[in-house]
């Protein structure tokens, strides 16, 4: 099985509070997968487990082919793994995450040039195509701060691309942006997904969901109550809990 | 122009009863006091004390016919901060007119002898070259750091010959000022940084290291170190000045490191996570992303901090040595001029107080710097 990220029995807490609970999830590559879930239900967690941004405490993680340490491993040292998952794995975060004190070139050539050990102009050749494709190559030599959110979080995009990831986490991108931003931001990654991008995506976007995810997952309490293709999933739920946060987030 | 005046006065000074009653009796009694003042300072002061003891003042009791030694390393310094200046903001005409006012004051005061006039002008004129060359040349900017290095390797040479123990002087409370700011600024850096740190041992020490310093006096630190440096190296033979400036730097790297580590903790989350899912060693995280923005935000208060280290330079009359106010009191001491106390204060308090305005002129700038360059 072609699988870029295995979760096998994985268990996260919080001192005594389970946050994740028994997760087994495997993403094959290529695919288009959109995680959805009440606040709290521990579906941006998921996600930030695959980069390590959040540490799980037992079971196993696979991704890309590396073992991501568990919490006790991560404590003694175990960052070599980490390291190299992360050059595989790209992320994007609701409030952006861009550095406020470069310009949005640097912002994307950053990393390729110091992980990647790439040179500048190589980097930077690469950053300008980046921003060509999200629409912003006329603001290269601009500071975040200049640009309006969905503008912001199409920079992020970039960024996270320059470094050429075999997979892309987007933690709920377009909730912080306001609506009439919303699409500009969904487009990119529509556009991403039918290049055929593996993408692992928490957002509350339902009609994106149910347009571009192959598989959709709804976490509940820690917990995956229900995997299935979209339409199934939206037609016809199989489990109660999902039935009703269906009717609550569809309603308008 | 007179219009608007007169509306400003009306709308803030007399605005409502209470404001007019306030200001009949405020504005009066400013006004006798500041007459007062500008009475005693024309006619009853006799300010041919300062002109005569001015080297004193300066470069303390560093011998008269070495004195091009230190106007020398003076101009040296003056150079570097002028271009430092540079930097931050462009040198404007108006900023060579208020320089150039220094000279001609002591020009008038010295009934025109052109003695000192001369090594101001020098100085001043070394000041708008540095200010002018960054200005102008931003190449030039590139090179800062290795010219600065360099003059203060200059500075040294120059000075160490008559003897380091003869240094004091304006000139002794500027350079301890620039020393001790520099050194402490890497030091506190590195030290609110391994306060922070995952290794628990060095956390510990860092932390225990600015704590002890932040609660005892900077006078005892100094004295200290001045006693228990040729205990712990008595091979190196330090003299008073290079003791006195370590102990300096000693205690102000902990007050830069507590300013540093609130700056460090004013960067948001979100930044070091996302420099950490772009796969950036913490290493690069920490120099690249963190501490730049953490510099910005303290840029006010470590500035303050400069402005303390030379308000708490007369401190080293502790360890012997002869900074601007002692080299005043020195003045004092002599009988002759038992009469001049209020000359010679009134001077010394002058001048602290043009310096000071200027760091903190100097620091507003910095500050505008950095809000336009990165918004």
């Amino acid at each position: 099985m072609n699988a870029i990220v295995e979760m096998k029995s994985m268990n996260k807490f919080y001192a005594a509070h389970h946050v994740l609970k028994d997760i087994d999830l495997a993403v094959t590559r290529g695919e288009v997968m959109v995680i959805l879930g009440a606040s709290g239900s521990g579906k941006s967690t998921l996600i930030r487990c695959v980069n390590g941004l959040e540490m799980y405490q037992t079971g196993s993680l696979v991704v890309d082919g590396y073992d991501m340490p568990v919490e006790a491993d991560r404590k003694l040292g175990g960052e070599r793994e980490l390291a190299a998952i992360r050059k595989g794995v790209g992320m994007v975060f609701q409030q952006f995450g861009l550095f406020p004190h470069k310009t949005v070139l640097d912002n994307i050539t950053i990393a390729p040039m110091r992980v990647r050990k790439k040179s500048r102009e190589e980097a930077e050749a690469t950053a300008m195509k980046l921003l060509d494709r999200v629409g912003l190559k006329a603001h290269a030599h601009k500071y975040p701060g200049q640009l309006s959110g969905g503008q912001q979080q199409r920079v992020a995009i970039a960024r996270s691309l320059a470094m050429e990831p075999h997979l892309m986490l987007f933690d709920e991108p377009t909730s912080a942006l306001d609506p009439e931003m919303v699409g500009e931001v969904l487009d990119v990654m529509r556009e991403l997904a039918t290049e055929g991008m593996t993408m692992m995506v928490v957002t509350h976007e339902m009609g994106f969901a149910r347009e571009v995810a192959d598989r959709v997952v709804y976490i509940d309490q820690g917990s995956i109550i229900e995997i299935g293709k979209p339409d199934e999933f939206f037609e016809n739920p199989k489990n109660d809990r999902a039935r009703s946060f269906l009717a609550r987030v569809l309603r308008h | 122009m007179i219009a608007t005046s007169i509306k400003w006065t009306r709308h803030n000074l007399f605005g409502k009863p209470f404001d007019v009653a306030l200001s009949l009796l405020v504005i009066p009694g400013v006004l006798w006091i500041a007459c007062s003042i500008l009475d005693w300072a024309l006619t009853t002061a006799r300010w041919d004390i300062i002109v005569q003891s001015l080297r004193v003042l300066m470069i303390g009791v560093f011998p008269a016919d070495q004195a091009w030694r230190a106007w020398t390393a003076s101009a040296i310094m003056a150079a570097t901060l002028g271009a430092g200046l540079g930097c931050v903001f462009s040198f404007k005409p108006h900023h060579g007119l208020v320089l150039a006012l220094v000279p001609l004051l002591i020009l008038i005061v010295d009934h025109g002898d052109p003695q000192n006039a001369l090594s101001a002008a020098g100085i001043v004129a070394a000041t708008s070259l540095g200010w002018v060359l960054t200005s102008y040349v931003p190449l030039s900017r590139k090179a800062m750091p290795a010219a600065a290095f360099t003059g203060f390797i200059v500075v040294v040479a120059v000075m160490a010959p008559p003897g380091v123990e003869l240094w004091g002087g304006l000139l002794l409370s500027v350079l301890l000022t620039l020393v001790t700011s520099v050194l402490s600024l890497p030091i506190g850096i590195l030290l609110a940084f391994g306060r922070q740190s995952r290794l628990s041992s060095l956390r510990i020490i860092c932390t225990w290291y600015i704590e002890v310093m932040r609660s005892v006096p900077l006078i005892l630190v100094v004295y200290w170190i001045w006693i228990l440096m040729p205990v712990l190296a008595p091979q190196w033979g330090l003299a008073d000045v290079a003791r006195g400036m370590i102990g300096f730097t000693i205690f102000y790297s902990a007050y830069v490191a507590e300013y540093v580590r609130s700056g460090l903790q004013a960067v948001p989350r979100a930044q070091t996570e996302a420099a950490r899912s772009l796969g950036i060693s913490e290493f690069d995280i920490n120099r690249s992303i963190v501490l730049p923005q953490a510099l910005r935000v303290v840029v006010a208060p470590l500035v303050g901090n400069v402005l303390d280290i030379f308000n708490s330079a007369p401190l080293v009359f502790i360890i012997g040595l002869t900074d601007f106010l002692r080299a005043g009191q020195m003045i004092l001491a002599n009988p002759q001029y038992g009469d001049r106390t209020f000359e010679v204060l009134s001077f010394l308090l002058v001048t602290y107080f043009l310096v000071g305005s200027m760091i903190t002129y100097a620091a507003r700038k910095l500050e505008d710097h950095m809000a336009t360059s990165a918004r």
